[in-house]
Parts: C-alpha cells; structure tokens; sequence
C-alpha cells in the first residue's frame, strides 16, 4: 500500500465519520425535520468546490508568468476535482429544495452562478482534451479558468440584483446550535481533506502520465532519427 | 500608445475591406437574424398583447447567436490563409491586433443589429427607441471583446465550432442579465433601466481590460 492509497483510505474514513456525525449526532431540525441533514454535505462540499477552482485560477496565473510544470498540473488536477464537488453541491441542492420550496430549481443568484460554475469548468476540462497537449492546452485552459474564476461572482452580483430566494449564509451569522455547528464543521474539514487528497492524487496521475508520454516520445526518436529537413 | 492605436485601426480597416470586397458574413447574418424571427413567432404564438414581453428574450436570443456566428468567422479568413502568424511576426502589439479584430467583429455585430431591431419592431410591434439601441451596443462591446479572445483561441484547436458557445455563452450571461433586463424595462416592464445600464458598462470595463490583459497569451501560442 503506497502513501496514496493510504490517504484515499483515511480521507473515506473520515468521510464515513462525517456520516455518522450527521445522522446520529446532530439534532433534527424544528422546522425542516430530515432534510435539512443535507447540509452539512451541501456547504461543505461548496466550499470544497470553490477552493479546488481557487487551486485552477492560482495554478493558471502562476503558469501564465513562469511557464511551471507543477502549476498547470495543479490547475488540471484542481479543475477536475473541483467539477465534482460541484456536482455534489448541485445535486444535493436540488434534493434539498425539492421538498422545502416545493421545486427542484430556482432561478437565484446562487443556484445561477453554481451552474454557470459547473458548465465554465466543463468547458475547461473541454479545452484540455481538445488543444494541443502541452504547451497550448495549457495556456488556453488557464485563461479560462482565470476568466471563470471571475466570472462567477460577476454572475452572482448580477442576478442578486434582480432576485434571490436561496438561504443566507446562517453560518457567519451565528444562528447553529452548537450540536450543529460542530457537524457542519467536522464535516466540512473531512470533506476538504477528501479534497485535497483527490488533487494530489490526480497530480501524480499528470505526473505519472506525462512521464509516459516522453518516454514513447523518447523511444520513437531513438528508433526513427530526424533526418535533414528535405530541401526544396 | 499611438502606434497600437493606429495598428488596431489598420486591422480593423484590413477585416472591414475584406468583408465589403466578399460580402460574406452581413447578408448572411441579417438572413439568419430575420429567420430566428421568424421561427420564434411560431414557436410563441406571438400576438399584439403579449409582444412586449417576448421581443426582449428573442431579441437578445437572436442576437447572442448572430455575435457567435460573427466573431466565430472573425479568424476563421486568418486561419486559413495563415495570415495570423504572419501579422504576429511583425513589431506590432499582439494586443493592438486582437483589439482590431475585435473591433471590426463588433462593427460587423452592430451592422447586424441594424437588421434586427427594424425587423423586431416590424414583426412584434415593439418600439425603437434609444435606450433599447443603447443597451444592445453597450452590450456589444462587452460581448465582442469576450467572444472575439476565445475565437481566436479556438481557431488553433480541434471542433472549434462545437467549443466556441460552450466557453462564450456562460461568460456572455452578466450581459445577458443587465442588458435583457434594460431591454425589458425600455419595453415597459417595471425596473430600472439606469442601473442596468450602469452594469453593463460595469462589465464592459472589466472584461475590456481582462481580455486585453489576456490576449498576449492567447494570440502569442
């Protein structure tokens, strides 16, 4: 078992505890009774989201000044985990809102400017499979993922000025009852661990598959030596 | 400064020649313009009452799919000829080209636009008036400068007409919002219209100057 695979282990572990810490610890809301269960993962997962793209657009400003390696392969590495979390965040909403406001959607400046998050990143892990491997694709892919780290929030103060239902953020304000609180806090530190774990081992993934990729490129150069470029 | 103003206006003068010797693109657009009006009073069962409170989705729908079209085509002559390289090898800005470019897709755009609102108001009977103008070209500028750094950037890839709405259209959707609502208030839906139109120059100012910032990478690759 390689230190990986041992952290994929303890961040499920950990994930199963936030589980157990949701359904068994925490008190069930007056008002919203069960569902409001979903969201600790909701939040958390939101959150986790948010900090893999903020991981693209540091990884992408760095590789845009100094041309790094490492960088782009974060920003891929963070692009990809980030499209997932967010896909937890949406999908759990939506079960949430489904019986609390009675529909699954809502077109608020919240749920608006997730879904703009999702289909931006989409296009970014588009725009890695379709450039040119290298150096291309990984300049294109960190103008967009600068561009839709901006954008969101521009989405976000858009629609806010026309309407919002969502709920506001009851954290910060201080309304939890302790019980609460600490689930959702517990929770949202094992799911960015979960995270954190997800990237570094798509990291190596990048790492491990780039090396193939020079290595058959290396071969394929010893067998076919280039030659003089044919005159004309 | 004055150098990369004069080459910004040279590239722009060069596409603007090139599509008035063709005429290509803006008999093709206004076609297209013309027959999404035509296709969106079937699809709505359009009537005198409630016009005024379609004309603004059609109009921006229309409009957002002839800006694709439009800045789509802005590389594609420089692609093919691989014209692009050639203008880079020279000492001008890469900046000053893409603002040329930029800016005479967005002429095109406004041409475009000239189709459209006539054609809006003669089918749905909404009015023309300066806030709606004014609106649709605030927009304009804003939409141009987003869709014209990610055409270029998808002129050097693969299924490049499948890839352009999908990076655009969610960056395009701030405008969308302030200028569909000053579009809405200035057919008499109840809002205002000053902040709206105050956004959008907001937005413009913003991704003006991130697509410029952004160019040199996109353009030098």
């Amino acid at each position: 078992m390689n230190k990986y695979e041992k952290a994929a282990l303890a961040a499920v572990g950990l994930m199963v505890l936030a589980a157990g810490a949701i359904f068994f610890y925490a008190p069930t809301d007056a008002l919203q009774h069960e569902p409001q269960r979903i969201f600790y993962l909701h939040v958390s997962s939101a959150i986790a989201a948010y900090g893999c793209f903020a991981v693209v657009l540091i990884g992408g400003v760095i590789y845009l000044r100094n041309e790094s390696l490492a960088a782009d392969r974060f920003a891929h590495a963070g692009a990809l985990v980030g499209v997932i979390f967010t896909t937890v965040t949406l999908v759990m909403g939506m079960l949430w809102a489904k019986p609390i406001w009675g529909n699954f959607w809502a077109w608020d400046a919240r749920l608006t400017s997730t879904l703009v998050l999702w289909i931006i990143y989409a296009g970014y892990l588009l725009v890695r499979r379709l450039a040119e491997p290298g150096r291309q694709a990984a300049r294109f892919a960190a103008v967009v993922g600068i561009f839709g780290f901006i954008d969101v929030p521009v989405v976000h103060f858009s629609v806010t000025w026309w309407r919002t239902q969502h709920p506001g953020p009851i954290v910060v304000r201080d309304a939890l009852p302790p019980e609460m609180l600490a689930t959702f806090l517990f929770t949202m530190a094992c799911t960015i661990v979960l995270a954190a774990v997800m990237i570094a081992i798509r990291y190596r993934i990048e790492t491990l598959s780039d090396g193939q990729v020079a290595e058959v490129a290396a071969r394929a150069s010893t067998v076919t030596p280039r030659g003089p470029e044919p005159t004309r | 400064m004055t150098n990369s103003f004069s080459v910004a206006v040279a590239v722009a003068r060069k596409d603007l020649t090139a599509e008035w010797r063709t005429r290509e693109l803006v008999p093709a657009l206004a076609q297209f313009v013309v027959l999404a009006l035509v296709i969106a009073n079937f699809g709505f069962q359009i009537d005198a009452h409630n016009a005024p409170s379609i004309a603004p989705g059609v109009l921006w729908f229309a409009l957002v799919f002839a800006g694709l079209v439009a800045f789509g085509r802005a590389f594609a002559a420089e692609r093919e000829q691989a014209s692009l390289e050639a203008m880079l090898m020279t000492p001008a800005s890469p900046v000053a080209i893409f603002a040329g470019k930029a800016l005479a897709a967005a002429l095109l755009l406004v041409v475009c636009e000239a189709v459209l609102l006539p054609a809006l108001a003669l089918f749905f009977g909404t009015p023309i008036s300066a806030p709606i103008v004014a609106a649709v070209l605030l927009a304009t500028i804003g939409m141009a400068a987003l869709g014209c750094l990610f055409a270029a950037m998808v002129a050097r890839m693969r299924s490049r007409e499948l890839l352009l709405p999908l990076l655009t259209l969610p960056l395009w959707i701030p405008f969308i919002v302030a200028g569909g609502h000053a579009v809405q208030v200035a057919m008499g839906a109840s809002g205002s219209y000053d902040q709206a139109l105050a956004l959008l120059l907001d937005f413009d100012i913003l991704f003006v100057v991130l697509t410029s910032l952004a160019a040199r990478f996109v353009l030098d690759e």
